[in-house]
């Protein structure tokens, strides 16, 4: 799987947790990185975060798109909930929105609902 | 001074309190953005704390004795409950700015009564209060933001149960009448003076700030209630004496209604 999203202490915190329930992860702290680190290394499960120093975070998807990588499940996770950037997710198609901090049992539970359907 | 000299002079002042009050306004939107964007960047660090915390309970680090679970349990416990403030930050930052829209939806009131007195559950007992409902099943449909309706009610009822010392009693009663629902969340609390029943919906505005501390309260609950019901179109309003608990009522109209 791919985390991408800016904030240190935050993809620390997602990979103990992945990584202890035997998930492979990648990190990318940029719109640029994400897209490299997924070319090279196709995610089944893409996590995002709309806020990226060089961009938005749905562009990782998109562009990834473009280069023939499709994950299983893309998932947003953001610090905003305003109706716009949920319009703005939604219509981006990923598979869903989690606003932070999701808890942890049910980010895993819904992970592998994620990878699970398709 | 002549009458024309001293019109000018006045004309002079009055251009000057105009320039000042938009200054004061521009500065005043400023602070609010302000606001808004620090409660979006304090979410960030606090996700982290909250899954490091929540990682370690799980046992996913390796098993806790009793002691280190409890510590655990009370970082979690304590990330959330400024999670809960940032967020409250954040919907009275929207709110100021006009950012805030509704997204209505057909519900039943007492769904959301429902809801609310389940969150609420293990304050009321902790403090031993009885919960009264009188919610007929009978009520119309609402047709309102059901999220934001829930908020209001979730801000009386979490200020009723701080405001009320142990066993005291907490209601909430509802009815429709007028083309509209009129909610009443009571209790037996500390009551309000009717000097401060304008203030206390007022931004940031806490009577008594030792039993305002002892609530941990942000000061913007009732201000937030307000500005959610009136968004609705509707009323919201107090009556209470200090020392004879209060009863807030908010109003939600059936304009619009789907009945």
């Amino acid at each position: 799987m791919l985390i991408v999203e800016d904030n240190e202490l935050v993809t620390g915190a997602l990979r103990i947790l992945f990584e202890e329930t035997g998930r492979r992860v990648t990190v990318a702290h940029s719109v640029a990185e994400g897209v490299a680190a997924g070319e090279n290394d196709p995610p089944d499960l893409l996590l995002l975060d709309l806020s990226l120093p060089d961009g938005d975070g749905l562009d990782v998807a998109s562009r990834l798109a473009k280069l023939g990588v499709s994950p299983r499940a893309t998932v947003a996770l953001t610090g905003r909930d305003d109706p716009a950037s949920l319009q703005r997710c939604s219509n981006a198609g990923v598979t869903e929105v989690m606003v932070k901090p999701v808890p942890t049992a049910e980010l895993l539970t819904k992970a592998t609902q994620w990878l699970a359907a398709r | 001074m002549d009458e024309d000299s001293r019109l000018v002079a006045v004309e002079q002042l009055y251009q000057q309190a105009v320039a000042e009050i938009a200054d004061m306004r521009g500065r005043d939107a400023l602070k609010t953005q302000f606001l808004a964007n620090i409660s979006h960047d304090l979410r960030t660090p606090l996700t982290a704390v909250i899954t490091h915390a929540e990682i370690l309970r799980d046992g996913m680090l390796g098993k806790l004795n009793n002691r280190q679970m409890e510590s655990i349990k009370g970082i979690i416990a304590g990330g959330r409950q400024l999670l809960e403030q940032v967020g409250e930050i954040l919907t009275y930052a929207r709110a100021a700015g006009n950012q805030l829209t509704l997204s209505p939806s057909t519900f039943h009131f007492g769904e959301v009564v429902s809801q609310v007195t389940q969150i609420n559950e293990s304050l009321l007992a902790k403090k031993r209060l009885q919960l009264h409902l009188h919610v007929p099943e009978d009520l119309p449909p609402l047709f309102a933001d059901r999220e934001k309706v829930a908020h209001i009610l979730g801000n009386l009822v979490g200020n009723a149960i701080g405001f009320t010392p142990p066993d005291g009693r907490v209601w909430v009663r509802a009815v429709a009448e007028n083309r509209e629902l009129t909610a009443e969340v009571g209790d037996t609390g500390i009551g309000i003076a009717p000097e401060y029943h304008d203030l206390i919906f007022e931004e940031f505005a806490q009577v008594d700030s030792t039993a305002s501390r002892q609530h941990h309260g942000t000061g913007l609950g009732l201000t937030i209630a307000r500005k959610l019901v009136e968004l609705h179109g509707g009323r919201i309003w107090v009556e209470s004496e200090l020392g004879g608990g209060s009863r807030f009522y908010f109003t939600i109209p059936y304009s619009g209604n789907a009945t």
